[in-house]
């Protein structure tokens, strides 16, 4: 677990409670959180995160804008899209963009711990 | 004026009875007059006839009495007059005026019968008179000289013609002798007519009564059939067509009487023919207003399954969200509960524990307000009831499911709520449901990144029109082309591609909103976007049943 300090995770989503519970689960980590599209984007420009959590359906600037935004400003971070409405459409949409895995709300936390951890660990296969 | 009163007055039998006695007593009276005075003429003739038989065997019979002034033989002569009844009086005068005899009395004056007497001696033949006495008898008097025949004999033929011929020979003078008078009674005669007129009277009264009770019986068998067929007519035409005319006769009369009863059989049966119709009508009716009611109601209730499909999108994500949390949160403290042993729990362990369960408390119960919304939405009412209703009250309910669906979509919503909203006469559901659909055709309509301003405003009453509450729906999406405008309220016309709406959402949001009195206006503009504004009057129970009626109609029309 000590390792995983040194890894930081943006988490984007419009819910709170949803914020909250990420961050408390990933708290080994170093999080960082953003509530809405604009916010994630302007935290991306001033830093790099190994690991971009975001949601699709959010107001003002949606998820996509977040993943396009993440693969031009931190083409190395990794990007995993949750939202509590998907379809192939969505899930397609959001691989396309460049997200690595797909989160479908609601998941448990051995599905997220799961996802992040693969994520992370393709991010230090890609790293060497 | 009288023969109105009579006209009004007089039946069917005195009309008959009436005129025919008039005319029966006329001719009664006429017949009988004319028999009378015959008959009395006839009376007075045979008595004048009578009376100069017996004057003239009296004067031939008293020729000797008065010749030979024998009292005695002329008494004996006047006795036989005895027999007769009409002789009132009888007299034999002679020449110089003397009564030689006389029989009964006479009761004429002589001033009377002086003129009379003294003309019928200058006239020397049978003459007769009427009188009247003075207590009123009338009394034929008949007069006739008594004759002789004296034989003259010329002296100078009486030698050469003596014995040949005593015609040629001896000349015959009639000569006056005396004067018989003879008094007739008339009283007979008028009796007689009296008891005729009497008889003729009394015949007259039995042929009247006759003739009544005859043209009575004759009228009657007419009129009794006649007043029947009235009062069955009268009965008829307050519409008891069980009446039967019972008249069974072989005439004219009962003939009409069948053909009334036949049409009055035909009439009946056209009558509850018609009334069997208009029962069938009327059931087909009521059943087929069930019928449209009955798809009326599945047609709302589809429609708004369609919004609600629509809307699964939002709602899915929307309880998704919680429900993420709460799943997340309930396996987070369990495994942290299983790692920790309950005597190492430390106080900040606790309190955090607190934190999850109470997020997930929170996190259940918005889950639990969000399929309550829906499915209050949803819920299928057959009958419509219609309550104060707090027209901000149901926008904010309509707001909570369609939010999460304007959110996913990238769209704004402003809300602009007036204060203080009077309360209308409606079904909250209902208009829900309008509302939902407005709002998802907005947003429909809208580009990502735009806003949708959903506003209610009051309009106090003015003059006759009274107070309405105005909900207006105002997107900035592409707005609607004006050849469209007139036809969105039509049923199955839409603009939208295949599977994102029925084409039936602004008809049935029309419909609800006709049935509540109001109205819906639109006011477009392609490129700029659409308003559209529900306007319900504050006092339902202006609308008339016709309006009703007229929205209803509009509505499957």
């Amino acid at each position: 677990m000590g390792t995983t300090g040194n890894q930081s995770i943006l988490i984007v989503d419009d819910e709170a409670i949803i914020r909250d519970f990420l961050s408390e689960v990933l708290e080994d980590y170093d999080v960082a959180v953003a509530c809405d599209g604009d916010e994630a984007i302007a935290q991306l420009k001033e830093r790099s995160f190994d690991l971009i959590i975001t949601d699709l359906r959010m107001p003002k600037v949606p998820g996509q804008e977040v993943v396009k935004a993440a693969r031009e400003l931190r083409p190395n971070a990794k990007v995993v899209v949750i939202s509590g409405y998907s379809s192939l459409h969505t899930v397609s949409q959001s691989v396309t963009h460049g997200a690595c895995a797909f989160l479908s709300k609601p998941f448990s936390i051995k599905e997220l711990m799961q996802t992040v951890t693969t994520a992370l660990e393709g991010d230090g296969d890609n790293h060497g | 004026m009288i023969r109105r009163w009579l006209s009004e007055r007089l039946n069917l039998r005195l009309r008959f009875v009436l005129p025919i006695s008039a005319i029966v007593i006329a001719c009664m009276t006429v017949v009988s007059g004319f028999l009378i005075k015959r008959q009395a003429d006839g009376y007075r003739r045979e008595l004048q006839t009578n009376g100069e038989t017996i004057i003239k065997i009296l004067a031939v019979n008293a020729e000797s009495g008065v010749l030979f002034e024998s009292p005695y033989e002329l008494d004996a002569l006047l006795g036989t007059l005895h027999r007769f009844a009409s002789v009132d009086y009888c007299l034999i005068r002679n020449l110089d005026g003397q009564v030689i005899s006389s029989l009964g009395q006479n009761r004429l004056t002589p001033d009377d019968l002086s003129p009379f007497r003294d003309s019928v001696y200058l006239s020397k033949t049978l003459v007769s008179r009427h009188f009247v006495d003075g207590q009123g008898h009338k009394v034929l008097i008949i007069m006739a000289p008594i004759t002789t025949e004296r034989k003259t004999v010329q002296r100078e033929s009486l030698g050469l013609t003596a014995g040949l011929d005593p015609s040629l020979t001896a000349s015959t003078v009639s000569e006056s002798i005396g004067w018989i008078e003879l008094g007739m009674s008339v009283s007979s005669v008028d009796e007689a007519t009296k008891a005729a007129t009497e008889a003729a009277i009394l015949l007259a009264f039995v042929v009247l009564l006759v003739t009544i009770l005859v043209v009575a019986i004759v009228v009657n068998a007419v009129v009794k059939p006649i007043t029947s067929l009235a009062r069955a007519t009268d009965q008829i035409s307050r519409g008891d067509f069980s009446t039967v005319v019972q008249i069974s006769r072989g005439d004219e009369i009962g003939q009409l009487a069948d053909v009334f009863n036949r049409m009055t059989r035909t009439l009946k049966h056209s009558r509850e023919e018609i009334e069997q119709y208009n029962r069938t009508l009327e059931e087909k009716i009521i059943e087929r207003t069930r019928q449209l009611d009955d798809a009326q109601a599945q047609l709302i209730q589809s429609e708004k399954m369609s919004a609600i499909g629509q809307l699964a999108a939002g709602v899915a994500h929307e309880l998704n969200n919680p429900l993420g949390g709460i799943l997340g949160y309930a396996q987070f403290t369990l495994e942290k509960l299983r790692k920790n042993a309950p005597d190492k729990t430390t106080s900040k362990e606790i309190d955090s524990y607190i934190r999850y369960v109470s997020d997930i408390e929170l996190q259940a119960r918005r889950c639990k307000t969000i399929v309550q919304n829906l499915l209050r939405f949803s819920r299928s009412s057959r009958t419509v009831e219609f309550n104060e209703t707090d027209i901000n009250q149901t926008l904010e309910q309509t707001l909570t499911f369609v939010e999460h669906q304007l959110r996913i979509s990238q769209i704004e919503l402003m809300v602009d709520l007036a204060p203080n909203l009077p309360r209308i006469q409606g079904n909250s559901g209902q208009l829900q449901q309008v509302l939902t659909n407005l709002i998802i055709n907005a947003m429909h309509a809208s580009a990502p990144g735009t806003t949708i301003t959903v506003s209610t405003r009051y309009c106090p009453a003015l003059g006759e029109f009274s107070g309405t509450v105005e909900v207006a729906i105002a997107d900035h999406g592409h707005g609607i082309a004006r050849e469209n405008l007139t036809k969105i309220f039509e049923p199955f016309f839409t603009t939208k591609e295949v599977g994102k709406g029925t084409g039936l959402g602004l008809s049935v949001s029309y419909g609800i909103v006709k049935e509540h009195g109001g109205e819906i206006m639109v006011e477009s503009e392609v490129g700029r976007g659409s308003t559209f504004t529900i306007i319900i009057p504050v006092q339902k129970q202006e609308l008339s049943a016709d309006k009703t009626n007229e929205a209803k109609s509009g509505q499957m029309a």
